[in-house]
């Protein structure tokens, strides 16, 4: 379903220019496992964030569900991340003004999710992330763990096709971030994509497929 | 996204900071009530004139000897001409089927005494249809009593002010007072106008015109004051008495007329001016308000990059950012005005109750108009940093701490 | 710590965050440019009026009949049992003290000159409107003097009235009719334009005495009083009076004197001036309460810098200043700036409408500079005594 042709990203540093991913041809299928890693500055996020449709590829071609993406405008490419895509941040990224609750909520509002059935789904996604009893704290009021349960909460609501996840234990310890990992095998194993960043060789290795970055070329 | 959902992100979002809200709604505040203050103050003086010069009289039209060829110049308020208007110019004005009262009026001043006091004042003459016409009415006795105009009776009215002076505590009508030399009863007294504008008839005396003539040892009229019958004879007997006149006056147009009408619109007009352009000095603190509103916005995008990164990065499209931050600067404004309107209102009211004679007045169209000139104000301000965030490349706004 | 250093690093934290700070100081750059503008404008109206006044020399005085008189209008100018005569105006001009008299009567009549006609206003006047009034005769010469009792029918023509009737023919010598009198053209008057108003080229000037006749007067209007400057005016006017009231045995006139007129002119142009100077303070007031705002941010976003400081050894006083002084230093930015674009417009306005009166109003100006200093330290002292206030250890917690 995600289909990677010769894609190219430089970025321009004044005179410099980084080739940060060079020429990679990358295939996933739906519902596979795939995690990615390499040394640090090696391009995995660049990756990441070219299959999240957050970053826009220098040259190539890139085909979500057999349409091409590489053209689409801007307000296309948020409706496409907006139905398919779940992101989950090594930093959580949770508003800070807002309930566990709410946070889960918002790709609903953007996407103008009727009141009733938002509040019977996130009832439901706290359920899976085994938050109940935390629906109304605010992030500053929960633990690392617990936030990026939140942050997944959020990232599946709308039970998107591909999880897309950077680092998500970087900042966690290793007892919580096994339950995140167990979380997010858990969905994988309900048919979602799932395409995970790490630099622990272990939780790399419970994947189908790893796939290995050194300076922007797959190896 | 609903409505509801963009209004209670955008209240959340403000919720965060409320000193700077505060401080916002300070400024826009200050701007939308002087706003408001200065149109209503500016609107109530107009009303309130245009008021006091319709109740000089309805359908007024005043006919003034002389005339002058400059155009937009004044009128010959109070010169002299070598062929008078006189009484019998005033009545021969009769003929005309438009009009419904005529008031000759001749002015000038004298002494009057009772009893060794002294002072000297305005001697107004005219006729009994003065009263009609100028809406006077009395607090004692009658007025000048319907006669021929020619007679000269030694009779007078007398001004509020004059009757406390002269005879103080006690009853006036009935007693004699001196004008110069001549003796005259009084048989009225006025009703004290309070504030008016023009002619004070409080400090006056009425005496019958022809009176008024012989005291002065003249033949000619100040004024013709005259009533038409309606609104819309005001024109024809215009023309009418222009014709009398010329026809009188040997074929010359010798006279200058002035219908209540345009002295009333030009007050307005002016008025209106003068309002509008208080108004706008006002609202350049508008400007400046908004101004502060970009600028706090500026703030606002910069310090929550990192959520339009994740907004962004959770599908909303540059549309929803731009719609939530314009309505973060709406909000912000229009609490500004509201709280603008409201502080005006009670400025006005405490006025009010300090000048209770005067009528503060302040026009809906002004209030629903600042609340739309901040909306605007928010609009236009919150644009540009709105556009900044919904621009933003959600990665790097992402990786911004 | 020294001063040029607190205020180095204020500036540059100032120049740091450039929109912002454009931003803040614009808000108290429009309103200080608004005020240096509305109070240029209130200026130029204020000397416009005034030098209207004083065209006519200052060393006038104007005796009015009646006693109730407020600036020369009241029933007694258009009749009165007691009049002011000519021959009041003849013995007035007898005084050492009064250097001319001009008794005025004004009216309107219809002036022919061949086929030609003009209804305009008639000036009953002496020989002395020229040395009154300085207005210049541009053709033949002004009603002679020593006429005052038994006048020749001389008549003086204003500009426009002259072009009107005689549209470029020579008018001296030429007969003309006022109302039913005839008349003999001595002069025409200098264009003079207009005077609050009042078309002073569209008159025409004839002897006093003449004029009573014609519009069957008994007395003049207004006495025009030219004194020598040397003498007080105190002096003046007391002499006037008292001669005034020995010959009408009691005071039925009114004084009032050039000086007293520029006077109250004065202190209702200043009010007015200072009126417009609200206005615009306005938006000085707003721009003010948006450097407090921005102040505020400045703290809550700076509060882990504070932190820092205050745990390298910076104390309290020393925050306040930095804070205080990062508030003036926009407030002089937004000051000065304000200033020039001001000045600037004022220029603009000079140059593109040389009609409107302008002019700079430095006590505005230098006020205003004050106020936007002043406005500085309001804004900066309630954010600075916050950041100083922070407790060392809250401030590096709160990253
Ligand atoms: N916005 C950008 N502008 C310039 N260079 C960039 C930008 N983003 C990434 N790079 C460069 O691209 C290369 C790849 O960066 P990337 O963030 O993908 O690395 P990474 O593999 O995720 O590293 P890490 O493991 O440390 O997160 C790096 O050399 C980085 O400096
Ligand atoms: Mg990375």
């Amino acid at each position: 379903m995600i289909e990677l042709e010769n894609i190219h990203r430089t970025f321009q540093v004044g005179e410099q220019s980084v080739h940060a991913l060079n020429n990679i041809n990358l295939t996933i299928n739906k519902g596979e496992y795939v995690s990615i890693m390499g040394p640090s500055g090696s391009g995995k996020s660049t990756l990441l964030n070219v299959i999240a449709l957050l970053d826009q590829p220098s040259s190539g071609i890139y085909s979500l569900n057999n349409q091409i993406v590489t053209q689409l405008d801007d307000n296309q490419l948020a409706q496409v991340r907006r139905e398919n895509i779940g992101f989950v941040f090594q930093f959580f990224h949770l508003i800070a003004r807002y309930s566990a609750a709410e946070n889960i909520e918002i790709p609903m509002i953007l996407a103008g999710v009727p009141i009733q059935e938002r509040k019977q789904r996130v009832a439901d996604a706290l359920l899976a992330v085994d938050l109940q009893q935390r629906a109304t704290h605010r992030p500053d009021q929960l633990s690392g763990g617990q936030i990026q349960r939140v942050a997944i909460a959020r990232a599946m609501i709308m039970q998107p096709q591909i999880l897309l996840a950077d680092e998500p234990t970087g900042n966690l310890d290793s007892k919580s971030g096994e339950g995140i990992i167990e979380l997010l095998e858990n969905l994988n194993q309900k048919q979602t994509t799932l395409v995970m960043i790490t630099h622990d060789e272990a939780l790399g290795s419970r994947a189908q497929r790893i796939i290995r970055l050194i300076d922007g070329k797959i190896v | 996204m609903m409505i509801q959902d963009t209004l209670s992100y955008s209240y959340m979002a403000i919720k965060t900071q409320p000193i700077r809200v505060m401080l916002i709604i300070l400024a826009m505040s200050i701007g939308i009530a002087s706003v408001t203050i200065l149109t209503a103050l500016g609107e109530s003086a107009r009303l309130y004139i245009v008021n006091e010069f319709q109740s000089l009289g309805t359908n007024l039209i005043i006919v003034l000897p002389g005339r002058t060829e400059t155009t937009g110049g004044q009128p010959p308020l109070f010169g002299a001409t070598p062929r008078d208007l006189t009484l019998a110019d005033a009545e021969a004005l009769y003929r005309s089927h438009h009009i419904a009262a005529i008031a000759p009026v001749s002015v000038g001043a004298a002494p009057i005494s009772t009893k060794g006091l002294e002072r000297e004042v305005t001697i107004l003459g005219s006729t009994s249809a003065l009263r009609r016409v100028r809406h006077l009415s009395l607090s004692k006795g009658h007025f000048l009593p319907e006669s021929d105009a020619n007679k000269a009776l030694s009779i007078c009215v007398i001004g509020q002010t004059i009757k406390d002076e002269l005879f103080a505590q006690q009853q006036a009508v009935g007693k004699w007072l001196r004008i110069n030399d001549r003796r005259f009863r009084v048989i009225g007294v006025l009703e004290s106008e309070g504030q008016s504008i023009g002619v004070d008839f409080d400090d006056m005396v009425i005496v019958p015109v022809a009176s008024a003539q012989a005291l002065f040892n003249t033949q000619s009229l100040f004024r013709i004051l005259v009533e038409t019958k309606s609104k819309q004879g005001m024109y024809k007997a215009v023309d009418d008495i222009s014709e009398i006149i010329k026809q009188r006056h040997e074929g010359e147009d010798d006279v200058t007329l002035v219908t209540q009408d345009s002295v009333v619109n030009t007050f307005d007009e002016i008025l209106a001016a003068v309002t509008l352009t208080v108004a706008s000095i006002a609202s350049i603190s508008l400007a400046v308000a908004g101004i502060l509103v970009m600028n706090v916005m500026w703030v606002s995008v910069a310090q929550r990059t990192a959520e339009i990164g994740l907004l962004k990065a959770l599908g909303a499209t540059k549309g929803q950012i731009l719609c939530l931050f314009l309505t973060e600067a709406a909000m912000l404004s229009f609490a500004g005005a509201l709280t603008g309107v409201l502080l005006g209102k009670i400025t006005l009211m405490a006025l009010q109750i300090s000048y209770p004679d005067f009528p503060f007045y302040l026009p809906v169209w002004a209030i629903f108009s600042a609340l739309a000139v901040s909306l605007v104000t928010a609009l236009i301000f919150g644009v540009l940093p709105a556009k900044q965030a919904a621009g933003m490349n959600p990665v790097t706004a992402l990786n911004k701490r | 710590m020294r001063y040029i250093d607190v205020f180095n690093l204020a500036y540059r934290t100032v120049i740091s965050h450039k929109l912002r700070s454009i931003l803040t100081a614009l808000g108290l750059i429009i309103g200080i440019a608004s005020v240096i503008v509305l109070t240029s404008i209130g200026r130029g109206v204020h000397s416009y009026v005034l030098s209207e006044f004083t065209q006519f020399g200052t060393n006038l005085i104007a005796v009015f009949p009646g006693k109730t008189t407020t600036l020369g209008l009241s029933g007694a100018t258009i009749s009165t049992v007691r009049p002011l005569s000519l021959a009041d105006a003849v013995s007035l001009s007898k005084l050492d003290s009064i250097s001319a008299a001009l008794p005025l009567v004004q009216g309107n009549a219809r002036i022919e000159a061949d086929k030609k006609q003009r209804r305009t206003t008639v000036l009953g006047v002496g020989a002395a409107v020229p040395e009154i009034w300085k207005i210049k005769v541009a053709q033949g010469r002004f009603l002679p003097k020593n006429e005052q009792a038994n006048p020749r029918a001389f008549a003086v023509l204003g500009h426009k009235l002259s072009v009107e009737l005689f549209a470029g023919r020579n008018p001296l010598g030429q007969r003309i009719r006022i109302g039913s009198d005839r008349f003999r053209v001595l002069g025409v008057m200098e264009k003079k334009g207009q005077m609050m108003g009042y078309d002073m080229d569209d008159t025409i000037y004839i002897p006093t005495a003449k004029a009573l006749d014609m519009f069957d007067r008994e007395g003049v209007m207004e006495i025009d009083l030219l004194y020598n400057s040397k003498i007080q005016l105190k002096q003046v006017e007391k002499e006037v009076k008292r001669l005034l009231q020995r010959r009408h045995g009691r005071e039925d006139f009114s004084i009032i004197t050039q000086d007293q007129m520029l006077k109250s002119m004065d202190s209702i142009l200043n009010v007015l001036t200072l009126s417009v100077a609200a206005l615009g303070s306005i938006s000085l007031l707003v721009g003010s309460v948006g450097i407090l705002t921005i102040m505020t941010i400045a703290v809550s976003e700076r509060i882990s810098e504070i932190g820092l400081l205050r745990a390298v050894g910076a104390e309290r006083g020393m925050i306040f200043k930095m804070f205080l002084s990062e508030a003036l230093v926009l407030s002089f930015i937004g000051g000065v700036v304000g200033i020039f674009l001001g000045i600037f417009i004022v220029q603009m306005i000079k140059f593109a409408m040389p009609v409107l009166p302008v002019q700079l109003a430095w006590f505005y100006i230098l006020a205003a500079f004050i106020i936007s200093l002043l406005i500085g330290v309001i804004a900066g002292v309630i954010p600075a005594i916050k950041a100083a206030k922070l407790h060392p250890l809250d401030a590096l917690r709160a990253e």
